[in-house]
């Protein structure tokens, strides 16, 4: 039988909520906001990626394994990235012996 | 003529509604070890801006930053009419599907065009690490550091983006020869699923290279 997953309808909001953000945040790259210009970037990065993932991957709407194969994913990226940062983010915090 | 349905389920499935769960959660599982490879990269560039802040913000002011904008819509588009040949897959109309197969393909390739082009400007301007860079400022070494992760990772992007073209032709081909109708087009489904992952790869490209140093141009 075939059925549909996602209606264009859908497909066209999630386009144009893309396309907004993307505007969005190239307008805001072109102010000068310090350190938060890094951060606003990555954050309309990641609502970017989930829309992508949920509705054009289709992963909101997929099996639950699915679903905890992309929270693995997530969860083993953070592993990656929070453990090597725990590393180089707190180098030279403490003071040791003979140094 | 063979039921393409029968043909299309192999001896070690029950049925085709699980073939096709297999398939998906199989294409998802590639899809993570494709996040390790990158996020390897978008680690080990963190940990170095980290420690050169300002010398990546000025390798990030020498971007093409309007290139990298429109062609992050472009690509964005791409995925768009991606979305719509799966949608036609599942509503079996084979003159859509391929429609938006071909249009999917154009659109990837004015993305690449645009990308090359990028290229060939940091190529002008001596940009290019082990070939021909040039940079007189005191933080020149981390801003050629800047331009070796820029290239690496945007080329392994368009890597990728070559093979997601060719994977698109190969599903345009096989919707020719009539292979997917409304019942089975796992492969359109799980093509698809690659090429949204290459387009979210290139949202957080444009993230960390692009933005922090467009307000310093």
């Amino acid at each position: 039988m075939s059925q549909v997953t996602v209606s264009v309808r859908t497909y066209a909001f999630t386009w144009a909520t893309l396309l907004a953000l993307t505007l969005l945040t190239s307008v805001m790259g072109l102010l000068d906001l310090g350190t938060f210009n890094m951060v606003a970037a990555v954050l309309i990065a990641l609502i970017k990626a989930s829309l992508i993932a949920a509705i054009f991957m289709h992963a909101f709407f997929g099996a639950k394994l699915v679903r905890i194969v992309v929270a693995s994913g997530v969860m083993w990226f953070l592993i990656l990235i929070g453990l090597t940062l725990a590393d180089y983010l707190t180098r030279g915090l403490l003071p040791f012996p003979g140094k | 003529m063979a039921d393409p349905l029968e043909l299309a389920v192999r001896e070690q499935f029950h049925d085709p509604a699980q073939q096709r769960e297999t398939s998906t959660v199989a294409m998802w599982v590639f899809l993570i070890t494709e996040v390790m490879l990158f996020g390897v990269l978008f680690t080990t560039f963190t940990v170095y801006r980290i420690g050169h802040p300002a010398a990546f913000d000025q390798g990030s002011a020498q971007m093409e930053f309007w290139m990298g904008a429109v062609n992050t819509a472009v690509l964005i588009c791409s995925s768009f009419a991606m979305a719509l040949a799966v949608n036609s897959a599942e509503r079996g109309k084979r003159l859509r599907l391929a429609v938006y197969l071909l249009l999917t393909i154009g659109i990837g390739l004015v993305f690449l065009g645009i990308k090359f082009t990028e290229y060939y400007l940091h190529y002008q301007d001596h940009k290019v690490p082990g070939l021909n860079f040039q940079d007189s400022t005191p933080d020149a070494r981390f801003i050629e550091m800047f331009f070796v992760f820029y290239f690496i990772m945007t080329g392994l992007h368009a890597i990728h983006m070559l093979v997601g073209i060719g994977l698109l032709s190969a599903l345009l081909l096989r919707t020719y020869l009539g292979s997917f109708n409304g019942e089975y087009h796992t492969p359109v489904e799980l093509t698809g699923l690659y090429w949204h992952f290459v387009d979210v790869v290139w949202v957080f490209l444009f993230a960390i290279f692009y933005i922090p140093g467009a307000h310093m141009r």
